[in-house]
């Protein structure tokens, strides 16, 4: 029964455990998908990109497309779209919508490959002045939207609803697509976008002319996928950190039991280990006994782990599809591995004392003790 | 001719205690030789123990030297003493102290699978011993389902599972019915007479009676005169 619930203790550090990282895991497979399948071979922005800039107002100034389509041929660029983001805010993730403007005559596909109408139409050329959108199918699920809905962005700016859509990154699926002007005109901000798109004539030049860019417009950012990917993943690093944190404090407490319930096992076992080395054990054999012991405890305990941590996963992953339509939560191969590891680290340092009390004993002494 | 397989010269054990000195053994020297079996008796705290924990290489004397051949066992390392008991000793215990966990066959192979012997080996050794003490049928059985006297049995099994020159039996019959301690000893005397020297501490005067030789112990002293029941044989 001790080893049972010792063994449950642990369970319930690695399964936590496993939970707490594979956050980090889901987000970091939903960027990677995401990013990696959606359009710009080059991003610019103004200023260095950071965390800051998805969220910021937009403040790119139009007069940079100009300058850029004039210096287009310099550097292969054969297409350059503005966007601009903006977030609607709500109390919870749920309420909150982004919106993305763009000119509609433009071919989203270009941006985002895995675009498909799913219901109504897309935009189209007709609609750069019409105050009408594109709901992403999940944001449309949570929020019960369907088309001919209106979406009131503030007083006096409302869009209707006349197309569904998704794709397979998770990035349309949240967002709300309407013609860039309208948008413009709703939030006041008329001169100024997030972001260019631009595609490149030989897209696997991107970070060479990104360099070139960077030379010729001091005051933009250029940033190649990967560069947003790697800002992405270094925040997702960092969280990481502070959850293993939180979780090294569930396995200090599961290591803990395991030494006290294998310290245990060594006390009511030292008759035994006497006879074993009076027989001719040596006492690095028992040595190795108890602390192979201590690391197969651990290990059961980790493999039920990891089956509470799946359930976990399922559970967190059920709750953020319905706020933010993303399964944020991953068991990966390399997680599964990560906690197998760490049991059998816990089960080597829990099982060190016990097992150098083992070895240590006086064959006489553990001979007589009842 | 006799042949002396363990030779104990002078042997003192002193424990140290709150209350000063506690003189466990003293001064004890004999020959222990094959093909007898050596009973050692005296009151509780006698030192019997003690004796054979220090002979058997399981302690070691604060005085004195104890000799296997030419090898002083008492001057070993614990390590090189494990492998003399290993591969020289057997035990058989008053509570048999078997592994709780084993079940009879395994108990016997034990020692061997510590020796190093093959699994081929391992196993037709273990089977021709359960099969010398009466316990083939009970190969499988853990040791609480094993009576008394078969887990006594089992152990001597055990004892002998890597052919050792002598045999310690720490009260052997202590814990067995009359009945089941008269099978003990038979099959101990059965040991000694096949050529091992067999050391056997005890309270039991029948097994005693029994005994080829025997060594009466009081205080930590050994009290003479040794009885030597065993037959003359010719030199």
């Amino acid at each position: 029964m001790r080893t049972f619930l010792t063994a449950l203790g642990i369970a319930v550090a690695v399964g936590s455990t496993v939970i707490f990282l594979s956050l980090g895991e889901g987000l970091r497979q939903a960027f990677s998908s995401g990013l990696s399948n959606i359009g710009p071979d080059l991003q610019v922005s103004y200023g260095p990109f950071d965390a800051t800039s998805l969220t910021a107002v937009p403040e790119l100034p139009l007069s940079f497309m100009q300058e850029l389509e004039g210096d287009a041929e310099t550097y292969g660029i054969s297409k350059i779209i503005p966007l601009m983001l903006y977030v609607r805010g709500g109390f919870n993730p749920s309420n909150s919508f982004v919106f993305q403007g763009l000119p509609p005559a433009e071919n989203i596909s270009d941006v985002y490959y895995d675009y498909q109408i799913l219901q109504g139409r897309s935009l189209n050329a007709t609609d750069s002045e019409r105050r009408v959108a594109v709901v992403g199918q999940q944001a449309a699920e949570r929020n019960r939207l369907a088309l001919g809905d209106t979406l009131r962005l503030n007083p006096g700016n409302s869009f209707e609803i006349v197309g569904l859509a998704k794709s397979a990154g998770g990035f349309i699926d949240n967002a709300i697509l309407v013609p860039l002007q309208p948008l413009q005109e709703a939030i006041g901000i008329r001169d100024r976008v997030t972001f260019f798109a631009l595609e490149l004539s030989q897209p696997a030049k991107a970070a060479e002319t990104a360099v070139l860019l960077s030379e010729a417009y001091p005051e933009l950012g250029f940033q190649t996928r990967s560069d947003v990917l790697s800002l992405i993943k270094q925040g997702i690093r960092i969280s990481d950190v502070v959850r293993l944190g939180i979780s090294i404090i569930a396995l200090i407490v599961g290591a803990i039991a395991v030494a006290n319930t294998v310290l245990m096992s060594v006390f009511e076992r030292t008759r035994e280990f006497g006879v074993i080395r009076a027989v001719g054990a040596k006492p690095r054999f028992l040595f190795g006994l108890v602390l192979s012991e201590s690391v197969l405890l651990s290990l059961i305990g980790a493999g039920f782990g990891v089956l509470i941590g799946r359930l976990g996963i399922i559970v967190v992953n059920n709750i953020t599809n319905d706020l933010i339509g993303l399964d944020v939560a991953a068991l990966t191969l390399r997680l599964i591995f990560f906690a197998a590891a760490i049991a059998v680290f816990m089960g080597l340092v829990s099982g060190l004392l016990p097992a150098a009390r083992a070895a240590r004993i006086p064959i006489a002494v553990a001979m007589s003790r009842e | 001719m006799l042949v002396t397989v363990l030779n104990a010269q002078l042997l003192s054990k002193i424990y140290q205690d709150p209350a000063g000195e506690v003189i466990a053994l003293k001064d004890f020297s004999h020959n222990f030789t094959a093909g007898k079996m050596t009973a050692i008796m005296g009151p509780s705290g006698s030192g019997k123990s003690t004796l054979l924990n220090v002979l058997a290489g399981l302690d070691v004397p604060s005085s004195g030297s104890v000799w296997l051949a030419d090898t002083e066992i008492s001057k070993l390392p614990e390590r090189e003493r494990a492998e003399l008991r290993l591969h020289k000793f057997g035990f058989v215990f008053q509570s048999f102290n078997l592994v709780a966990v084993l079940n009879a066959w395994q108990n016997i192979a034990l020692p061997m699978g510590l020796a190093g012997v093959s699994s081929a080996d391992r196993h037709s050794r273990a089977t021709e011993l359960l099969e010398r003490f009466g316990l083939a049928q009970r190969a499988t059985h853990l040791p609480h389902k094993l009576s008394g006297g078969e887990r006594q049995r089992v152990a001597i099994a055990r004892a002998l599972a890597n052919n050792p020159e002598v045999v310690f039996a720490d009260e052997p019959t202590g814990n067995l019915d009359s009945k089941s301690g008269a099978a003990v000893l038979d099959s101990l005397l059965d040991v000694a007479h096949g050529g091992r020297c067999v050391i056997v501490v005890t309270h039991d005067p029948r097994l005693a009676e029994r005994a080829d030789v025997v060594l009466q112990l009081a205080d930590g002293r050994l009290q003479k005169p040794v009885v030597d029941n065993a037959p003359l044989t010719p030199s």
